[in-house]
């Protein structure tokens, strides 16, 4: 068994009766890359807590350098060289660029005292081994996202990681970064080091992947070679069931009305002299890096982040919008870039999310709240939309991903919008839920309203807009009228400023 | 150079006291005499040690308003026990006194790492037991000078050294201030030179993620508790020497002051950031405000008014500070995450 690091077999693991890993087998080899990929719910975070020890599998062994656990405690784990990134890092943001590096190490070693020059060299030594320089008297909390990954994989380089886990590292992070992160990644696996990477992001894979593990339902699907693998066939593999994209057809007619014209909409540090306009049955979509001041636009559309000279136009009449209430009653919605935080109550039943719009049309006549009116408006809503769920009582925490943006997208829609502009509508939603949440836009669409899609994901502008504009340093810098006419390499270059020569759209 | 010394918070707010103390002389030229140094530090060691540890427990990310009641318990009971056994001893004064207040401690800490209540409401709970307790269990009756060990009047009034003024009459620096140096030395120490001390810090940067790098946070939160009471013992006996006097009624109350000036010295209300210097400025600066209003023609009710206005201030600094730097990141509207 020469060059194998870590070894599954046969591992199960049920939650409350529901089987979330159904005897999976998994071999990671010595400095590869593997992918570890599947939709929602497919069983990847439970995998990677049973390799971490965070989770004790019902059934199966883990062979870790040759020694058999059938359980195998957290701290056993680190110390046989697995160490996990989470999403959120785990930093401390108030600590330094060199403590955090450190810290976990001396709290391994059991030190009691600290030698703050100990605590330099390790850090210093962590990232020269990968190349890269952040000052180590920085405070965290005060870095970029991508540096914050530099710092958190630093950490685990530190405690003789042999295979690094790498829980969905790219949310957060642009693409240059996400880029610069790849680089990284390349530089620990010629040093042997293994990277279990999980993502959703089928380009990622691509990009980075010597083998993919692809999970479905709590089953294994199989590994494949990268190179073996195309969008389709993954996406296939993913989801169990072919899914086809339609591009949206927009028939331009003159008796389409403009919705919206956005005037030399300036925002100081934002945006800058953004000009354009929506028409009934459209769908336009404004893509840029994150930081390009996308999001920011759409903020102040919406009046969450009011620009400071321009003019707005709504139905051809100039508005001032100067809170989301101003906004709604001119029929904008927006759906937010962060459905958890921004998007909706977790807390809260289905039904309070999809009516907490519309309170005011679901009262009685002593201005009181109907009841029974508004559990026939949430009905409505899940009909219309497609919610997947036992009952509306369901609290939106324990939604999948793309039920929850469901939930959103039918609270805006009960408030009957014109407008609807929708930033980053499938982020963190899988294959199957996106197609679906795709199939509403374009209907919605077809039926007259105007929709603004916002989204760094290239092929979802490329397949659901019939307009493009490309958003860089807070500027329009390029508009994309027929979209059918260009490529997804050549609109990801223009984005990321590596224009082709000559081309002319 | 000069740009180094502002990133300093405290630099900010040595200049403020600096110009406060200035504006103080102008009025009152007696207020910057060695005289008055010397008495301020006496009257404001017993505050600066109990600020050390509230600013050790917002480091944490907790908060702790139970260490006044702490206090006035470890000097209640010293007292009266010293009576009741008619030994005159101030190293026994200390040793009950402390001991009771770690006893205490230990009950918060109990409460807050392992029920894991919010330190907040915990504290406020512990403050009104401990205090009830006392009143209830030990009686309201103040202990007067005459009744008094001999040994608490004895401590109060001895001086490191004396210096004779031109009129013959006598002042000296008060040993407290060897204590309160004592202190704020080892709590350095800790915080700066032990793994505990950088737990501290870790718990209140990210709770979560302290445990997931092996911190035993519950150890943490004991230590922290326990030390917090441990220094509210140690002003309990201070504050009876220093008055003569000693009623159970006494002490609690001053809980806000005592926050308000760690906040003051630039400690986050929400955990994490904060430094000793800043701490101690922070004191000096409350102590020379609560002294001096009636100097500047203020009545001593502003001093309450002050005392709130610091606290709400502090707090929406922090806040403020936080929904700005989010905005820059395009976070806004989005909790603390990291």
């Amino acid at each position: 068994m020469e060059g194998i690091l870590v070894e599954v077999k046969n591992i199960s693991k049920n939650y409350a009766g529901v089987k979330a890993l159904d005897k999976v087998d998994m071999v990671i080899r010595k400095g590869e890359v593997r992918c570890l990929v599947g939709e929602n719910g497919s069983g990847k975070s439970t995998l990677i807590k049973v390799i971490a020890g965070v989770e004790n599998p019902d059934e199966g062994e883990i062979t870790i350098g040759g020694k058999s656990h059938k359980h195998i405690r957290a701290i056993e784990a680190i110390r046989e060289g697995i160490q996990v990134i989470y999403q959120d890092l785990s930093l401390f943001p108030n600590l330094t660029v060199a403590e955090n590096i450190s810290l976990n190490y001396m709290v391994e070693k059991d030190r009691k005292i600290i030698n703050w020059n100990e605590v330099k060299n390790i850090a210093q030594n962590a990232l020269r081994e990968i190349g890269e320089e952040i000052d180590l008297s920085d405070t965290v909390g005060n870095l970029s996202m991508a540096k914050r990954q530099i710092v958190a994989i630093c950490r685990a380089l530190i405690q003789d990681a042999k295979l690094i886990i790498m829980d969905e590292p790219t949310t957060a992070l642009t693409r240059d970064d996400v880029d610069h992160l790849f680089s990284v990644i390349k530089k620990l696996k010629s040093k042997g080091i293994s990277i279990l990477f999980v993502t959703h992001k089928l380009s990622e894979i691509f990009q980075v992947s010597d083998v993919v593990t692809i999970l479905r339902d709590g089953k294994k699907v199989g590994d494949y070679k990268t190179e073996d693998l195309d969008n389709e066939k993954l996406t296939l593999l993913m989801t169990g069931k072919k899914i086809e994209y339609i591009n949206y057809v927009y028939e331009e007619s003159k008796k389409y009305k403009t919705l919206l014209r956005v005037e030399n909409l300036t925002r100081i540090g934002h945006f800058k002299n953004i000009t354009f306009d929506l028409k009934e049955g459209e769908i336009l979509g404004i893509t840029g890096l994150v930081g390009s001041g996308r999001t920011e636009l759409a903020l102040s559309i919406f009046g969450l982040n009011p620009a400071d000279s321009g003019k707005i136009y709504v139905n051809e009449k100039l508005v001032n919008i100067k809170s989301p209430k101003d906004a709604k009653n001119l029929g904008i919605s927006y759906l937010p870039e962060d459905r958890l935080t921004q998007g909706l109550f977790l807390s809260q039943s289905i039904e309070n999310n999809i009516t907490v719009t519309v309170l005011n049309k679901v009262l009685n006549r002593f201005f009181l709240i109907d009841r029974a009116k508004k559990k026939n408006m949430s009905q409505f809503w899940i009909k219309n939309v497609d919610i997947k769920t036992p009952s509306m009582e369901l609290l939106a925490q324990n939604l999948s991903g793309g039920n929850q943006q469901k939930v959103v997208l039918a609270k805006w829609l009960a408030t009957d919008p014109k407008i609807f502009i929708l930033d980053g509508p499938t982020i963190g939603i899988d294959v199957a839920s996106k197609s679906n949440i795709y199939k509403i836009i374009k209907k919605l669409a077809s039926e007259g309203m105007g929709i603004i899609i916002i989204s760094d994901e290239i092929p979802e502008v490329l397949r659901n807009c019939n307009r493009i504009i490309v958003m860089r340093n807070g500027k329009i810098i390029k508009e994309i009228d027929k979209v059918s006419q260009i490529a997804e390499d050549e609109l990801l270059n223009i984005v990321i400023g590596k224009e082709f020569e000559g081309v002319n759209l | 150079m000069i740009k180094k010394i502002f990133s300093y918070n405290e630099s900010y707010l040595f200049f403020i006291l600096l110009a406060f103390v200035i504006a103080l002389t102008i009025v009152n030229p007696s207020f910057f005499t060695l005289e008055n140094l010397f008495d301020l530090l006496k009257n404001s060691a017993g505050t600066a040690i109990l600020a050390m540890g509230v600013f050790i427990v917002l480091l944490s990310g907790g908060i702790d308003v139970s260490f006044t009641a702490i206090a006035i318990a470890g000097e209640y009971v010293a007292v009266n026990l010293l009576n009741a056994l008619g030994i005159s001893n101030i190293y026994l004064a200390f040793a009950i006194s402390c001991s009771l207040g770690i006893l205490l401690g230990v009950i918060n800490a109990i409460l807050i790492s392992i029920f894991e209540l919010p330190t907040l409401i915990a504290t406020l709970g512990t403050l009104n037991f401990f205090h009830g307790a006392l009143l209830t269990f030990l009686g309201t009756k103040a202990v007067n000078v005459g009744q008094l060990p001999n040994c608490f009047k004895v401590f109060g009034s001895k001086n490191i050294f004396t210096l004779i003024k031109s009129d013959g009459t006598q002042y000296g620096l008060s040993v407290y201030v060897l204590i309160l140096i004592a202190v704020v030395i080892i709590s350095w120490i800790i915080l700066r030179f032990t793994m505990l001390g950088r737990g501290i810090y870790a718990i209140g940067g990210n709770k979560e993620a302290a445990k997931r790098g092996g911190f035993n946070v519950v150890k943490i939160q004991f230590f922290i508790y326990c030390y917090v009471g441990f220094l509210a013992g140690i002003m309990g006996v201070m504050h009876v020497s220093l008055i003569q006097y000693s009623n159970p009624m006494y002490i609690v109350g001053d809980e806000l002051s005592v926050i308000a000036a760690v906040v003051l010295g630039g400690a986050s209300i929400t955990g994490g950031s904060g430094s000793v210097i800043g701490t101690l400025l922070g004191v000096s600066m409350i102590t020379i405000l609560e002294k001096n209003l009636v100097l500047i023609g203020l009545s001593s009710y502003w001093h309450k008014f002050f005392i709130g206005l610091i606290i709400t201030l502090g707090v929406s600094a922090t806040y403020y500070q936080a929904k700005v730097r989010g905005r820059k990141t395009l976070s806004y509207l989005k909790q603390k995450t990291y």
